[in-house]
């Protein structure tokens, strides 16, 4: 039954976001990489002094502190930030380097580090470099170059990180929507003949579907003669599926049901006059009990 | 031919039943036959069951819409009984709605409804 009803809901492709193209944007070439890897003997040398200076700057703050319990966690997290920032330096830009930092993205994304945290953090490390390369190289003409380099390079990086924010944040949105529209639809008798279907929510596209299955296939198993189906607790309906609950209910008539549509809302009502559709053609009473005392009239007539 | 779809009588009401799904010369025969036994029969209800249809197309909804508006000028009531609930959607999605012929769950309900509708 699904089948027939299934509608042309397709997914949305997105546009192409290949790492190749990404690097081009932001205006990443083998220069750059070559000049980074130009730092990277500096920056290995340094890098136990950065981060131990940034842990105790990150301890300092109430907030961050929280997400450390043990002084073995915390060694664990500053090897993996001295690997993290190695590889900024010497790892190939590749695909398989976007999805490693879009991977530590979502564990920071999970682990409740904020945006103003890790780009914070990113600051911090580029200063601290930026400075230490100074000291060491500071007569050097390249030095600055190589340091423009590297700040393109850690722009690429924080990108990708604060993608997979946005996406972690769009998945949670999407999960709790779904949730919304797959409430189940209970098929309540209220008497012989007499069916209540109550449905609180979000109706989208997909739920009429399975409310149509659902009230259909509720007349047939309870051999009813007259259904109430309550939308009080919906707030909008697009047209589409005004349309669709329209359909329904003609349905429900094909198989000898009457149905009576209650507790539509303002918006409700005026998606339902902007297809067409007037109080004549439908059955509709203003509140459920209106509803239901129809449908006895009904049934008893 | 053989007959592919029996004319029982109960009372005085006709009751149709569709076996498996009907060519479209297996509805039009039909049409003459129940039209000549409303009167043949005297009868004042006339029920089309079609609960083992998987299917009812566009040709043959209309020709059971204008059964129904020919047996009503000849003196009787039509029903249509058992329209199953996939049949029922995809006919509404064909714009199918037989909004002039009454329509009734089963065979029952169906003779009550007929039997109502008689004074």
């Amino acid at each position: 039954m699904d089948d027939i009803i299934a509608s042309s809901t397709g997914g949305h492709g997105q546009p192409g976001d290949g790492t190749a193209d990404q690097l081009r944007w932001f205006d990443i070439t083998d220069t750059d990489r070559r000049r980074a890897e130009a730092l990277a003997e500096t920056a290995g040398d340094v890098a136990d002094e950065i981060i131990e200076a940034f842990y105790a700057h990150l301890l300092s703050f109430e907030d961050a502190r929280r997400h450390f319990r043990t002084d073995a966690q915390i060694e664990r997290v500053k090897r993996a930030q001295q690997t993290y920032f190695r590889e900024l330096l010497s790892a190939p830009l590749d695909a398989g380097y976007v999805e490693n930092r879009r991977r530590i993205g979502r564990i920071h994304e999970r682990a409740g580090v904020t945006p103003t945290l890790y780009v914070g953090a990113y600051a911090y490390y580029l200063h601290s470099l930026g400075h230490l390369v100074m000291d060491r190289r500071g007569q050097d003409p390249q030095a600055v170059p190589l340091l423009l380099s590297l700040i393109k390079i850690a722009h690429f990086d924080m990108a990708q990180a604060l993608e997979t924010y946005v996406e972690a944040r769009e998945a949670t949105i999407e999960q709790r929507e779904r949730e919304m529209s797959e409430l189940p639809t209970p098929v309540l008798q209220l008497r012989d003949g007499l069916l209540l279907i109550p449905v609180v929510g979000t109706l989208d596209s997909y739920r009429a579907r399975s409310l149509t299955v659902k009230l259909l296939e509720g007349i047939r198993d309870h051999r009813a003669k007259a259904v109430v189906l309550d939308i009080t607790g919906v707030a909008a309906v697009d047209s589409a599926v005004a349309n669709h609950l329209i359909q329904t209910m003609t349905a429900a008539r094909l198989m000898g049901a009457t149905s009576v549509l209650t507790g539509l809302s303002a918006d409700v009502a005026q998606a339902l006059v902007k297809i067409g559709v007037t109080g004549e053609t439908l059955r509709t009473a203003g509140d459920l009990q209106h509803g239901i005392e129809i449908a006895e009239r009904l049934l008893d007539g | 031919m053989a007959v592919r779809v029996p004319i029982l009588r109960q009372g005085r009401t006709l009751i149709a039943s569709f076996q498996d799904d009907l060519s479209d010369s297996d509805i039009l025969s039909l049409q003459g036959r129940v039209l000549e036994d409303v009167i043949r029969h005297r009868a004042t209800g006339v029920i089309f069951d079609v609960s083992a249809l998987d299917v009812l197309d566009s040709f043959g909804t209309r020709t059971l819409s204008d059964i129904a508006a020919a047996v009503q000028l000849r003196g009787a009531r039509m029903a249509i009984v058992g329209i199953q609930p996939e049949v029922a959607f995809s006919m509404v999605l064909l714009g199918l709605t037989l909004s002039d012929v009454p329509t009734a769950l089963d065979l029952e309900t169906g003779l009550a409804l007929l039997a109502r509708a008689v004074p």
